[in-house]
């Protein structure tokens, strides 16, 4: 769980509910035997979901060590005591708010000391870990055996063949049949075989202000549940006064600012609505050809969505032109500017914990709005046809073993065996409760009653996680293209997009054209044929 | 060299031809070393034969090793004369192994389709770079608005000749204020980003936005309009640099002889005149020195433009660095880069010198 949403649970959690959480735990302890053994696996989950306690604190190295311990049978069926004495492993990952490889050193003490391994670590701060990535790969120096990794950078890197293909043993170990739809292959699989372990999930879901929205309100009835109906509202609004803070009152809040290439997922946010259609995987390029779809009608009309609001005096607060994403969510949204924003899940927590929030239990979540039509790129033409698309922004991170281990049969088991450890489906359970930087990412973990049992919250903890559970599982959910340097075309499009909002070019399909012509200078530069073989393989082509 | 002469003499001259051989096999046998053993990496890197290298160590070895047997034979061959060489020649090897390496390295790079994640690696594309380079909106852009940076030091060294002459006045709490102008100096640019252009100016809850409200500006918004947006850049940045042209401009102030002030004074210049007759001219070289300097670090300008606006709105207070620091960080783009890096450097010398040159007249002590 990212240490936000922790944060949030907690200050939602009466002392109540943790005593109801207490005895819970308590009965199970007090259970006969016979019953114990049967419910096993209940059992153990009801464990470590109590290490250290809902409300008692944020967990330590010791903690991590004891989850790790407890979690540890599946190991033990696959992996014979003292079996990898004398490997050593290489791990790199990151080091964000002293959590990732400090917990995943916490989860692999009790693994190293079972299995006779040794794990050497290299932390690398988020700033850093791309241009690590890339001058590794770049200069032929990969020095890790294991990585923490990005679905997005698979393009990079199991595109390149630097990874190991994943063992059938591993997939049966960590129970992949449990992971929510999108997180499903394609995604962690080229040309058909599997690299990933899943530890995370990712997706932006819609968060509004309930003050703005009901009878009576000054948005309307009803919560806008397409773009259209967003774009409406954000104009209706204009000369109202916000219901909360008495200032002037804004409808949706577009970041109009780059952000190192992660701005231009708020784009994505509406045009997904109007682009990517149920019958195609592809919406930002043609897999035939890398012809970016950036410049179809549809797209365009997403741009042109957001020139109204710019050229609708009032519709955004002031300033907007510099607003990246981060200033939209926790200098707006949360400040009590704003009735309406596409983040991660980090939000809405925040919202009801952050001392900066004024929004407080106004705040609701759905999914990324839809539209009432849709742009076919197959056919070329519109369709009269309502359509939705949750964007899984940046898909969640991974555990990946890396080819260095390929020619040692005793070392690649080794590496598959801690990465299996690290995404084991009862030791994930722990990670979405407790801070650790990872949002749920299985079907198990929306498992309402096993939260409550532990004493969370019910009703929060549905409000929070089902908005995630119904992007997660969307049919027709946007997954970016996971190909070399996607990265680059997203920096690109958010400059053009910059000038393009700032009026420098006559139209949205200027813009627009702009974006397909630097995507285009990149897919040359990295190479199309190759492009289009990898983006093929990471659609499932 | 006389023989009466002992004190200089370490070690006879007469040099016999046998060690003049030894000296010269030593220079040319390490030389032919290294030169064989480039070859042979760059017939690996080529993919001609395989040498079985794994790095590029054994060439920098063999030109370590080539520069030891340089430096031993100056003495070996020319003896004393051969030992004033080497005071110098060990530092002109390594100041050149230090640049004009890398500068062959950066140029063949610049002259390079080099993207990171391109799975075929870098490859030699000829003036490409320059062509693209050529027709880049974002790069000319930059360049447009690094004249309009350039030009606003004019503005601030007004501003700090003006501080420098109240500094160097008889005023009370005079050492205070000294420490206190040089301040801004001695904050990270990344924290006057923060501090300031994030916190302070921000639209709606900024103190100094909430200043402007209270005075009446309905949207006091500093970074929303192109020129307003270019302006406040170079108010910050100004804020944290005029102390530097300050300080240079007050040491200058304080090394004018009295005499000629007080000579000045009794030849009846006082006030205005007495700055532009007297003062003004005998500052001119100190002002020069300060106005390059300046223009160095502000063509370098870049920390703040990133952390503030990223050369928003729409490319508006983009500076050529931060662009490029787009090209290579977010980009990966590393040949273009380092095109547009080595382009601007060559500006940049080629401004620069003949500014000096302009320059130089005014610094001329007058006849």
């Amino acid at each position: 769980m990212k240490v936000e949403h922790y944060n949030a649970l907690m200050a939602r959690m009466s002392r109540r509910r943790m005593l109801q959480g207490a005895t819970a735990l308590g009965a199970m302890a007090a259970m006969p035997m016979t019953a114990r053994i049967a419910s096993a696996q209940d059992n153990l989950r009801a464990q470590i979901l109590a290490i250290p306690g809902v409300g008692a604190g944020s967990p330590t190295d010791a903690h991590w060590q004891q989850v790790g311990e407890l979690c540890l049978g599946a190991t033990k069926a696959n992996v014979a005591e003292g079996e990898f004495a004398g490997v050593e492993l290489t791990f790199m990952g990151l080091n964000n708010q002293n959590l990732h490889n400090f917990l995943f050193r916490g989860f692999l003490k009790p693994w190293e000391a079972y299995t006779g391994a040794k794990i050497n670590w290299i932390d690398l701060a988020q700033a850093d870990y791309n241009s690590r990535l890339q001058q590794s790969i770049a200069t032929g120096t990969v020095d890790f055996d294991i990585i923490e990794m990005g679905a997005p950078f698979e393009g990079d890197t199991a595109g390149r063949g630097l990874l190991d293909e994943m063992p059938d043993w591993v997939e049966a170990q960590i129970e992949a049949d449990d992971l929510v739809g999108y997180l499903k292959p394609p995604v962690g699989t080229w040309n058909g075989k599997k690299y990933r372990i899943t530890i995370d999930g990712d997706c932006h879901t819609f968060a509004y202000r309930k003050d703005y929205f009901g009878e009576g309100a000054i948005g309307g009835p009803e919560v806008p549940k397409t773009w259209q109906e967003v774009n409406a509202v954000s104009k209706a609004l204009v000369g109202k006064t916000d219901p909360l803070t008495g200032l002037p009152a804004h409808g949706y809040l577009d970041p109009l600012k780059g952000w190192g290439g992660f701005g231009f997922y708020f784009i994505c946010n509406r045009a997904a609505a109007y682009v990517k259609h149920p019958d195609d995987r592809a919406w930002l390029f043609d897999p035939d050809t890398m012809k970016p779809r950036v410049n179809n009608p549809g797209w365009v009309q997403a741009i042109q969505d957001v020139m109204d609001l710019i050229a609708t005096p009032g519709a955004y607060p002031a300033d907007q032109i510099n607003a990246d994403p981060g200033t939209t969510a926790f200098s707006q949204f949360l400040a009590g500017t704003g009735s309406m924003l596409m983040w991660w899940g980090d939000v809405g927590s925040s919202a009801r914990t952050s001392d900066t929030s004024v929004v407080g239990d106004v705040v609701g979540f759905g999914i990324n709005p839809g539209s009432t039509r849709r742009y076919n790129s197959a056919a070329g033409a519109w369709e009269e046809t309502a359509n939705e698309a949750p964007v899984m922004a940046y898909i969640g991170w991974g555990i990946y073993v890396t080819n260095r281990v390929s020619g040692d049969e005793k070392k690649r088991k080794a590496a598959w065996s801690a990465a299996a450890h690290l995404g084991g489906k009862d030791l994930s359970l722990w990670t979405a409760a407790y801070p650790s930087g990872f949002q749920p990412y299985r079907n198990s973990h929306f498992n309402y009653a096993e939260w409550e049992a532990a004493g969370y919250d019910r009703a929060y903890v549905e409000d929070y996680l089902g908005s995630n559970a119904d992007s997660y599982n969307h049919p027709n959910a946007a997954i970016e293209p996971r190909i070399p340097g996607i990265f680059q075309y997203y920096s690109v499009a958010e400059d053009e997009l910059a000038k393009g909002f700032a009026g420098q070019y006559k139209s949205a399909q200027e813009t627009a054209d702009a974006i397909a012509a630097a995507w285009e200078k990149i897919t040359d530069q990295i190479g199309r044929d190759s492009q289009i073989a990898l983006y093929k393989a990471s659609l499932g082509m | 060299m006389s023989g009466s002469d002992h004190l200089h003499v370490v070690t006879s001259d007469e040099i016999g031809e046998g060690l003049k051989r030894l000296g010269r096999f030593l220079v040319w046998g390490t030389a032919g070393l290294l030169a064989l053993v480039a070859l042979a990496q760059t017939a690996q890197a080529l993919g001609w034969r395989d040498f079985g290298f794994t790095t590029w160590r054994p060439t920098l070895y063999a030109y370590c090793l080539w520069a030891t047997a340089l430096c031993w034979s100056q003495v070996i061959i020319r003896g004393e004369q051969g030992k004033r060489t080497l005071f110098v020649l060990p530092a002109a090897l390594f100041v050149i192994s230090l640049t004009v390496f890398p500068l062959l390295f950066g140029l063949t790079i610049a002259f390079s389709s080099w993207n990171l994640s391109s799975p075929t690696g870098r490859s030699f594309n000829g003036l490409a770079n320059l062509r693209q380079m050529w027709t880049d909106p974002f790069y000319w852009n930059a360049l447009g608005n690094m004249v309009w940076y350039v030009l606003a030091i004019i503005v601030e060294y007004a501003i700090a000749f003006g501080l420098a002459l109240l500094l160097n006045a008889q005023i009370r709490a005079r050492k205070f204020f000294r420490v206190a102008f040089l301040l801004p100096l001695m904050l990270s640019p990344v924290a006057v980003s923060w501090m300031i252009g994030k916190s302070m100016l921000e639209a709606r809850f900024g103190p100094i936005s909430r200043l402007a409200r209270w005075l009446g500006v309905e949207n006091p918004a500093f970074f929303e309009t192109p020129w307003m947006a270019k302006a406040t850049i170079m108010v910050l940045d100004a804020w944290t640099f005029i102390p530097f042209m300050m300080i240079m401009l007050l040491a200058g102030l304080q090394a004018i002889p009295k005499e000629l002030t007080e000579a000045a004074k009794v030849d009846g210049a006082r006030g205005w005149k007495a700055f532009w007759e007297v003062t003004f001219p005998l500052m001119l070289p100190v002002s020069v020195t300060a106005i390059l300097i300046r223009i160095i670090f502000k063509l370098k300008l870049a920390d703040i433009v990133i952390n503030i606006t990223s050369g928003g709105p729409g490319g508006a207070t983009d500076t050529v660095t931060s662009f490029i620091f787009r090209e290579y960080r977010e980009r990966s783009n590393v040949g273009y880069g380092t095109m547009l890096a080595m382009v601007y450097l060559v500006l940049i010398v080629i401004f620069m010198t003949v500014l000096m040159k302009w320059a130089g007249r005014y610094t001329r002590p007058r006849t």
